[in-house]
């Protein structure tokens, strides 16, 4: 992947992303049940990263706890909403790419393979964690 | 006795001369074989140029050419339709940066996971160029 290609597809992940963060926000003081995820809706379970929209919402009124509580991956997907835009922001108007060479490095360092397995223990522990709250 | 030493001697020291400016080229059928086991791995339009760069490779890269860990477009296919809402299949491939993205966001919401069936087996096609690539 191209250094523009990323950052074209992070520019566009990101509208997506806002734009469905807002989009729920707004749709659950309905309390609308629904779910994009294709994996919840075939198998009924939960998927690793169910749990994460409403984390980020509990986040962004101030419930650290709470949001810990949803799912703790959706502090991960808050910092990521946060500080990539910033950090595009500041690559493309500067004609950097720092933020490619720490994506790069970042693919090297999940590479190796006891982080790749920390990694992977990590997200089933937190699977298992989901299914059991029957997010 | 030492006529036969010095005979010896000459001969190895030809040898090593001969050998030592002369690197062997892979032989086309080599590259055709080559070719022809690994066509499903690569995109169409990159076929001719890895016959060329082939060609004109020394030999000492044929080992290096059948240890490249080529992944196969079906098997990330398959994996891609049953748990590419997981992101599975780009981690398989050695997206990792993009499988991360996948696996976080419920398989980009689900389309991200849809339209990946489509693009998934030439993203293998292309990453399988790119480790080729090395040793082009």
């Amino acid at each position: 992947m191209t250094r523009n290609r990323l950052y074209l597809f992070l520019f566009l992940g990101l509208i997506a992303g806002y734009s469905y963060v807002l989009w729920e926000s707004y749709v659950r003081i309905f309390n609308h049940p629904f779910t994009p995820c294709i994996f919840k809706n075939t198998t009924g379970i939960a998927c690793p990263s169910c749990g994460v929209t409403r984390s980020v919402l509990l986040l962004m009124h101030g419930g650290l706890t709470s949001a810990i509580l949803m799912n703790p991956l959706g502090l991960v997907v808050a910092a990521i909403m946060t500080i990539t835009p910033l950090w595009l922001l500041y690559d493309v108007s500067f004609k950097k790419n720092t933020l490619y060479n720490s994506y790069k490095k970042t693919e090297k360092v999940l590479k190796t393979p006891w982080i790749a397995i920390l990694f992977f223990i990590l997200i089933a522990a937190n699977w298992a964690w989901n299914i059991h709250k029957g997010l | 006795m030492i006529y036969i030493a010095h005979q010896k001697i000459f001969y190895s020291f030809t040898f090593l001369l001969t050998n030592l400016y002369y690197i062997p080229k892979m032989d086309s059928q080599k590259v055709d074989m080559f070719l022809m086991t690994n066509a499903k791995y690569f995109q169409a339009k990159h076929l001719n140029y890895i016959r060329e760069r082939l060609q004109v490779a020394d030999d000492s890269k044929w080992p290096l050419l059948q240890s490249a860990d080529l992944k196969d477009p079906t098997t990330s296919l398959i994996i891609s339709i049953f748990a590419g809402s997981l992101g599975i299949d780009r981690f398989i491939i050695g997206d990792t940066g993009l499988g991360v993205g996948k696996l976080l966001t419920c398989g980009g919401l689900g389309i991200w996971a849809i339209v990946d069936w489509f693009l998934i087996s030439d993203a293998t096609k292309a990453k399988n160029m790119e480790k080729l690539q090395m040793f082009l």
